[in-house]
């Protein structure tokens, strides 16, 4: 009972001299780790947003990024050049995610398959499955962690892992970049057109198939990304990804599906709830507040907070 | 929209068959070795939870995800009471029943309005918070420490008492599953996962009846898990690992998935192959993952499609030979 009393006793201290500076800090870490959690989940509803279907794996692919961050990053180039690690890490997760999506999803749209969302949902999880297994079997059961990416930092009141910090501008960078990506260049408007309308894209003379390949890579990318940014902090097992998927799932379902901005403003707000929960209420259960919050914004608003009602076709 | 009654074979040789089967299985414990025998007893126990998810599953077309949650609940429920309080196994067992029906009613409610994506979602985050408060409130629960659980049957029978138990209750799951299939309700569920807005249209009450399966199939969950909490002394939030409920959509669509036989065989086929194969690790979970990829994939039936075309190859030679 030592390490859990010890807890304990720091987490009374912190409670007992709350004031302003303590609050600003947890408000800061909360926006931090939210936008953190919001690219995996940007990637989950990218996806569902062109294809209408969940990517259970999508932990397994935040893994797999990851373990090959880590390889890049120790064995071949170094800790210096990380950077280069995760646009490596994120194109080899992009290209398996493409061959993944032309092996198993693309046929969910040809011939008979009676049920798609049921069939995608067996299929991902099957695959998730597979992941974590064939992790097992390569890397063995042990925690792995590349060495961390930048010294400790500040952020205005909050002292901050230099890894963290890392992963906060790199979130910035990566979704301007995606956002400027759906926003201004060709492929990322027929993306948003495919969204819309799967039908009227094709009689636009847009193989729609291409672009599912492409959108199954780019969404998988960015939960790769978040495994690579995070790998130093949050630790590389075969099940690491377990944790980001449910923080993605309860963003998208508080978000309301297949809105991009709502996932913004949900991964923000889970952020900040999962901090100022554990400072006002119990570190222990951080994970957990997220999932209450889930069921609160369904019993008053089933749609999430930026879901439109269901439009049935 | 294909189920077993569709079968060639005819009623009476069918009943026949199934009696014959629960003979052999109700014999069986006396040529298998003590290893076994619990390995089957285990096996009756992924009986139960395979065919109950697959009535919501399969049969509703919600996916839940959160099916080994709901056992562990009813697990943790029963042994919390009967170590605390003093209740007899019991008591401990309805409790099991009263609190999965309810979580399963909560969720129920709050999920099943919306998509059926969303049930998938949400019992998912549900599953994981479940996991992470039983190993958090140690004072309670012992946390990863595990929580040792008064046992049944104690003495020199136990095995054979505890593999008669779990026999008797896959075959009650089954058979409730059957009557709901066979009832009103089952041709509601049905109807709801073909097409939910004309079952609606129809005027079916979706919400409710799909509440009302997530709530049967998750009450079966729950008392399954209690009974397993007492059988084997020891539960720990591993009983919530998502492997767990992987394992459970491996055994139903390897089984075949909208079948009644389908989870059973399923079940006990892949509990024995796993049991068999335990030297090579984690190569049995890749293996069984391809096989369902594979199936999902390629053949949509699982093993029970397999096992009804070759019934139907069969009985067709049989009619031309008479011919």
């Amino acid at each position: 009972m030592l390490i859990p009393a010890c807890g304990r006793n720091k987490h009374d201290a912190e409670v007992n001299t709350i004031d302003s500076t303590l609050i600003s800090q947890y408000i800061i870490a909360g926006i931090v780790i939210g936008l953190i959690y919001s690219l995996m989940a940007m990637g989950i509803t990218f996806i569902y947003s062109i294809m209408r279907i969940i990517n259970w794996s999508m932990g397994e692919f935040y893994m797999v990024g990851g373990y090959l961050q880590y390889i890049i990053v120790s064995r071949l180039i170094g800790v210096k050049v990380w950077y280069i690690g995760v646009i490596l890490s994120m194109i080899g997760v992009f290209l398996l995610g493409m061959l993944v999506q032309w092996l198993l999803i693309k046929p969910m749209f040809e011939g008979n398959v009676e049920k798609r969302a049921e069939y995608a949902t067996i299929v991902t999880i099957s695959l998730g499955v597979l992941f974590v297994n064939v992790a097992v079997i390569g890397a063995g059961p042990f925690i792995y962690s590349p060495p961390g990416y930048s010294h400790n930092t500040q952020i205005l009141t909050l002292p901050l892992s230099g890894t963290r910090y890392v992963a906060f501008i790199g979130t910035i960078v990566l979704l301007s970049l995606f956002y400027l990506f759906l926003k201004k260049t060709w492929l990322g408007r027929a993306l948003q057109g495919a969204a819309q309308n799967r039908i009227g894209i094709q009689t636009a003379g847009i193989n729609v198939f291409r672009l599912d390949q492409i959108a199954f890579g780019i969404g998988v990318a960015l939960a790769a990304a978040a495994g690579a940014l995070l790998a130093p902090e949050f630790y590389l097992y075969p099940k690491c990804g377990n944790i980001a998927t449910m923080k993605g799932f309860e963003i998208i379902v508080i978000a309301g599906l297949g809105s991009i901005p709502g996932v913004l403003c949900a991964g923000l707000l889970l952020g900040l709830i999962e901090s100022l929960g554990a400072v006002f209420l119990n570190p222990s259960f951080r994970d957990v507040y997220g999932f209450l919050f889930l069921l609160a914004i369904l019993a008053i608003k089933p749609t999430g907070l930026f879901g439109e009602t269901e439009r049935v076709a | 929209m294909k189920n077993i009654s569709d079968s060639r074979l005819s009623g009476l040789s069918r009943y026949g068959l199934l009696l014959a089967l629960l003979l052999v299985v109700c014999l069986l414990p006396f040529w298998t070795g003590q290893y076994y025998l619990q390995v089957f007893t285990i096996a009756f126990y992924y009986v139960v939870l395979a065919s109950s998810w697959n009535l919501i599953a399969g049969y509703t077309g919600q996916f839940s995800l959160a099916h080994h949650a709901f056992a562990a609940i009813g697990g943790y429920a029963s042994a919390l009471l009967v170590t605390r309080s003093g209740f007899p196994i019991s008591v401990g067992i309805l409790a099991s029943l009263i609190s999965s029906t309810l979580m399963g009613l909560i969720l129920g409610v709050l999920c099943l309005r919306m998509r059926a994506i969303y049930l998938a979602i949400a019992t998912w985050a549900f599953a994981e918070s479940v996991r992470i408060t039983l190993s958090m409130t140690y004072q309670i629960t012992r946390g990863d420490l595990g929580l040792a659980v008064p046992k049944l049957f104690l003495g020199a029978g136990r095995a054979l008492a505890c593999y008669y138990l779990f026999l008797g209750l896959a075959v009650l799951t089954v058979l409730t599953i059957i009557l709901i299939n066979h009832s009103k309700m089952g041709y509601y569920l049905r109807a709801i996962r073909d097409d939910e807005i004309v079952a609606r249209v129809m005027g079916i009450n979706t919400t409710r009846w799909k509440i009302f399966s997530f709530i049967i199939s998750s009450g079966i969950a729950g008392i399954a898990g209690a009974f397993y909490g007492h059988y084997n002394g020891l539960l720990t939030p591993v009983m919530v690992d998502f492997n767990e409920m992987a394992f459970i959509v491996i055994m139903v669509v390897i089984g075949g998935i909208r079948t009644i036989p389908g989870p059973v065989i399923g079940a006990i086929l892949i509990e024995v192959l796993t049991e068999t194969f335990r030297e090579f690790g984690e190569i049995r979970m890749v293996v069984f993952a391809l096989a369902v990829i594979a199936i999902a994939r390629l053949y949509n039936e699982g093993a029970m499609g397999v096992v009804r075309q070759l019934a139907q190859r069969i009985s067709i030679k049989g009619r031309h030979g008479k011919v």
